[in-house]
């Protein structure tokens, strides 16, 4: 497929790199200067304005299918999008940073509005961070939750701790409930598929797939402690700060959220209902103490600082949290922040490229959840009407995958070795990023 | 500060006034009373020929546009007591002392509704339309009457209609204010016309349904009947006087957009509308318990009377459904407790107003949860709103200057009178616009004993209660008062 980048932002260098490999990738840019790293790409670069029609033209931009404008301007992306709609019928996706023109996109009054404004799609970094954050705190307990086929069915990963009576045991004798499967585990920061001698050990991250009902009773099985989130400390009162306590004060959750900025102080207390909002400085230790943060259910460090999150959340974790969510901004600092122990390390970027490439439409599949920074990934297919019946256990994936989640119809089917696969069932997989091509071309030859 | 500029302002407002003052005789000719005609024609007269006079004083100053606020304030207060004189002059005619005349004829103006008289069987129906009158005429503002009807005040219109009822939020429902002060008093208008029709079907004589209707919607008290509203013995009155008393105590800018706007959740919307509601049911259901199992009567009438008297109280009407000053003594604390209370801003009834006091609640408890939370932002809201500081610091030192107030005068009046509960009550009852206090001064006495120091210290509570305190604590600055003699 022909996709035409615009902006030359870290965000459009993930996607460049993400996809260069299987896509023919154009990028456009200002005239500013370009960075080294986008010469390692495999991808034609072309120089000029995103608005500039004779540009587009030049570069043949009416045969690209998708036009992503990533640039750090949002007004930019904007006149972008409506550019390249001129001349030809491309899907536009449009980067925006400012929650008001975000809102006049998204909102439904849209289709009401004398024009309309004839973008495809709007994707917004920091809220789609906020979900995720949101998705990841209302399901206690758990370090990560996906929820699949319209919230049917779960994705969760839990860390083993290391007082579980499951470790040492193999998959098989654990004796989960039925309907839940052990999709992935990842151990000294490599995921990987098991089968059922694999044995549980301490402070693994196990990726679990299941009905909601089945997952809580795995839950309350197996992950006793689990409550239900009543309190979350937030530190940091940027877009994502504000959105996240406006939307977990709604959910009836207690929030406190530190802010050091006074101004912003006033305009969060102003605009949020009830949630507490405290001016100074995250990692000042005797605020930390007498406001009790890191007493609440969940910590939430998402200033706009990685040092910064990575302190705080620290100092919070020594403090005695029982879990703590943390923004990181630059990817390259994944890694490091969950090794230093951080129990969730959520991040923009990460969450937008989950939607940039959820978006990227290839023979039926959809990538509709990255795991581990990227590492797994859970594809959605739906099975040709070619595909023969086949029960699962006589089918032989070529590389390390595991179907999740079946959705026939109406019915959301979590597989065990009986169940057949037939034609026209959408598939959720759940698999790593290296075997996803693989397993595309199994059942699209 | 131009004196030409004042005198020609208030020659408006006399001359609309003299003409006001003549509404009476069409009673007195509808009854047969004609002796009653000549009080109101010099009442009038007077006030014509002073009209006459500043107009001439001031007859080089026709443009109010750049009327200063200091201006406006004092324009304010001289009208209201200029009002209070030019009614008090029919009053003399009665056989009414100057004091008085005065006192009964501010009360009326600034809707209290405390009285001066004694044997109510003395004088015509003239007369009492005259009292009610005065009081509808004051209810919803002199100032606010003068700027819906006459267009001569202009832009500076909007500097006197916020002067006289500096409520903590300045509220306009029409970019202009003229058209604002006709939306109010249609609202104010259509409300009354509805109670004298209800009154009417419900069995009151006519004019009385029309003088108690008057007396109603103004937040007044006022009442033809010596009983007041007990007097008619009509339980489907009292509920009528209850429902309209509610209405009066409540914003009249959010019932605009009730009734003619159709927005129907303009009141419960509000935040301090429906803390009064709260406040109303709360305390009349422990009026009713007191009532009912302290007294005699049935668990029906102490519940009717408890609601009708805190409602009467807390909207600063002053009517009675029974001789409340005969109640014992909680159930006469919970009243007073209404009468430091007063009604919604906006609306007919004086005292402090209910969201002063919401917002003083607010206060307390920000500053013992600012004692938990050292660090915390606590910002106080009303309707979801934050409320700028400076507005805060308005609304607590209005509340500090009431008390301070009530509690110098309620001292003074103690001293003068020689009993505490005249002093405070009465302090209470006057500079709330409430009316008639316990004792001697309850519903069914009358202010008539008491000393004539402390008529006059009662009548000018009752004219800096009316204007909500800033124009009279205005003129305590000698800065106030700097007169500029230039032409």
């Amino acid at each position: 497929m022909d996709i035409l980048l615009y902006g030359t932002t870290e965000i459009s260098y993930l996607i460049a790199s993400r996809l260069h490999q299987q896509h023919n990738i154009t990028l456009l840019h200002d005239s500013e200067d370009l960075h080294e790293k986008f010469n390692n790409l495999d991808i034609s670069i072309a120089e000029g304005g995103g608005g500039d029609i004779a540009i587009l033209e030049q570069i043949e931009a009416g045969k690209a299918k998708l036009f992503i404008a990533c640039s750090a301007l949002d007004e930019a992306n904007i006149v972008a999008c409506w550019t390249i709609k001129k001349i030809a019928d491309v899907e536009t996706i449009c980067f925006i940073a400012k929650p008001a023109l975000f809102k006049n996109f998204s909102s439904s009054a849209h289709n009401q509005y004398q024009t309309r404004y004839d973008i495809d799609s709007i994707i917004w970094p920091e809220q789609l961070l906020t979900q995720d954050i949101f998705r990841i705190i209302s399901v206690p307990d758990a370090l990560d939750v996906e929820y699949l086929a319209g919230g049917k069915a779960k994705l969760f990963e839990y860390r083993i701790r290391s007082n579980s009576h499951i470790i040492n045991k193999s998959l098989m004798e654990c004796n989960f409930p039925a309907d839940v499967l052990i999709a992935g585990i990842t151990r000294d920061d490599k995921l990987f598929i098991p089968d059922g001698t694999t044995r549980i050990q301490a402070h693994d991250k196990v990726f679990f797939i299941g009905t909601g009902v089945a997952l809580d009773s795995l839950a309350s099985d197996f992950f006793r402690e689990s409550s239900e989130v009543r309190t979350v400390s937030i530190i940091g009162g940027g877009s994502v700060g504000f959105m996240l306590a406006d939307k977990l004060e709604r959910r009836g959750i207690k929030v406190k959220l530190i802010e050091h900025d006074a101004e912003r102080c006033e305009y969060l207390a102003n605009s949020l209902k009830k949630t507490l909002v405290l001016q100074g400085d995250g990692t000042d230790l005797e605020l930390l103490e007498t406001e009790a943060i890191a007493a609440a259910d969940v910590c939430v460090c998402i200033t706009n600082n990685d040092e910064k999150n990575l302190l705080c959340s620290l100092l919070i974790k020594q403090l005695g949290s029982k879990r703590t969510i943390t923004r990181v901004s630059n990817l390259q600092n994944y890694d490091l922040f969950a090794r230093v122990g951080i129990d969730v390390v959520v991040s923009p970027k990460a969450s937008a490229l989950a939607e940039v490439l959820n978006r990227i439409q290839v023979h039926n599949v959809d990538i509709i959840a990255l795991i581990e920074g990227g590492k797994g990934e859970v594809l959605r297919l739906t099975t040709p009407t070619t595909f023969k019946e086949v029960k699962l256990k006589e089918f032989k994936f070529p590389a390390n995958a595991i179907i999740g989640v079946i959705v026939r119809g109406h019915r959301v089917l979590i597989p065990d070795g009986n169940t057949i696969i037939c034609p026209g069932d959408r598939l959720k997989i759940f698999t790593m990023k290296e075997d996803s091509e693989t397993i595309k071309e199994l059942f699209f030859p | 500060m131009k004196l030409p500029l004042i005198s020609s302002a208030l020659s408006i407002v006399l001359l609309c006034f003299g003409t006001i003052i003549l509404t009476p005789i069409a009673v007195a000719c509808v009854e047969a009373e004609y002796s009653s005609i000549v009080p109101f024609v010099v009442a009038s007269l007077a006030a014509v020929s002073l009209g006459l006079l500043c107009r001439w004083y001031g007859r080089r100053h026709r443009n109010f546009d750049l009327l200063r606020r200091n201006e406006g304030l004092l324009i304010v207060t001289l009208t209201w007591i200029i009002c209070g004189v030019i009614g008090a002059v029919p009053y003399l005619f009665f056989g009414l002392g100057p004091v008085d005349a005065m006192f009964e004829s501010v009360s009326g103006i600034t809707t209290t509704g405390a009285t001066i008289l004694v044997d109510f069987s003395l004088y015509s129906k003239t007369f009492y339309f005259w009292r009610g009158l005065s009081q509808w005429l004051g209810g919803m503002g002199i100032i606010v009457l003068f700027v819906a009807i006459l267009p001569q005040f202009g832009v500076a219109g909007r500097k006197i209609f916020f002067a006289e009822a500096p409520g903590p939020i300045e509220e306009k429902i029409t970019p202009r204010i003229t058209h604002t002060a006709k939306a109010l008093w249609l609202v104010y208008l259509l409300l009354t016309c509805l109670e004298i029709i209800f009154l009417s079907l419900a069995g009151m004589p006519i004019l009385d349904a029309i003088c108690n209707s008057f007396a109603t919607m103004a937040a007044g008290g006022f009442s033809p009947n010596p009983q007041s509203i007990m007097g008619y013995g009509s339980s489907a009155i009292t509920w009528i006087v209850i429902l309209f008393m509610l209405l009066a105590g409540s914003n009249f800018a959010l019932q605009y957009r009730w009734f003619i706007k159709r927005y129907s959740k303009a009141l419960l919307a509000s935040e301090e509308f429906r803390f009064y509601l709260a406040i109303v049911l709360l305390f009349s259901s422990a009026l009713f318990l007191v009532l009912y199992f302290s007294g005699p009567e049935s668990a029906i009438t102490s519940f009717r009377d408890g609601l009708f008297q805190i409602v009467s109280i807390i909207t600063t009407t002053g009517f009675s459904s029974a001789d409340f000053a005969l109640w014992t003594i909680p159930a006469q604390t919970l009243l007073f407790t209404m009468m430091l209370i007063g009604g919604c801003a906006g609306s007919a009834g004086g005292g402090i107003k209910v969201v002063r006091v919401l917002f003083g609640f607010k206060f307390l408890k920000r500053e013992i949860d600012q004692l938990v939370h050292p660090k915390a932002v606590l910002p106080i809201k009303i309707d979801r709103v934050t409320i700028h500081d400076e507005v805060q610091r308005q609304m607590l030192s209005f509340i500090l200057f009431y008390l301070v107030l009530m509690v110098f005068s309620g001292l003074v009046v103690t001293m003068i009178e020689e009993n505490a509960i005249i002093g405070f009550v009465g302090t209470a009852a006057t500079i709330g616009n409430v009316g008639p206090g316990f004792g001697e001064i309850g519903p069914m006495g009358s202010f008539s004993h008491i000393n004539g120091v402390s008529k006059i210290l009662f009548t000018v509570d009752m004219l800096v209660g009316r204007l909500e305190l800033i124009p009279f604590l205005a003129m305590l600055s000698p800065e106030f008062w700097h007169i500029s003699r230039r032409r």
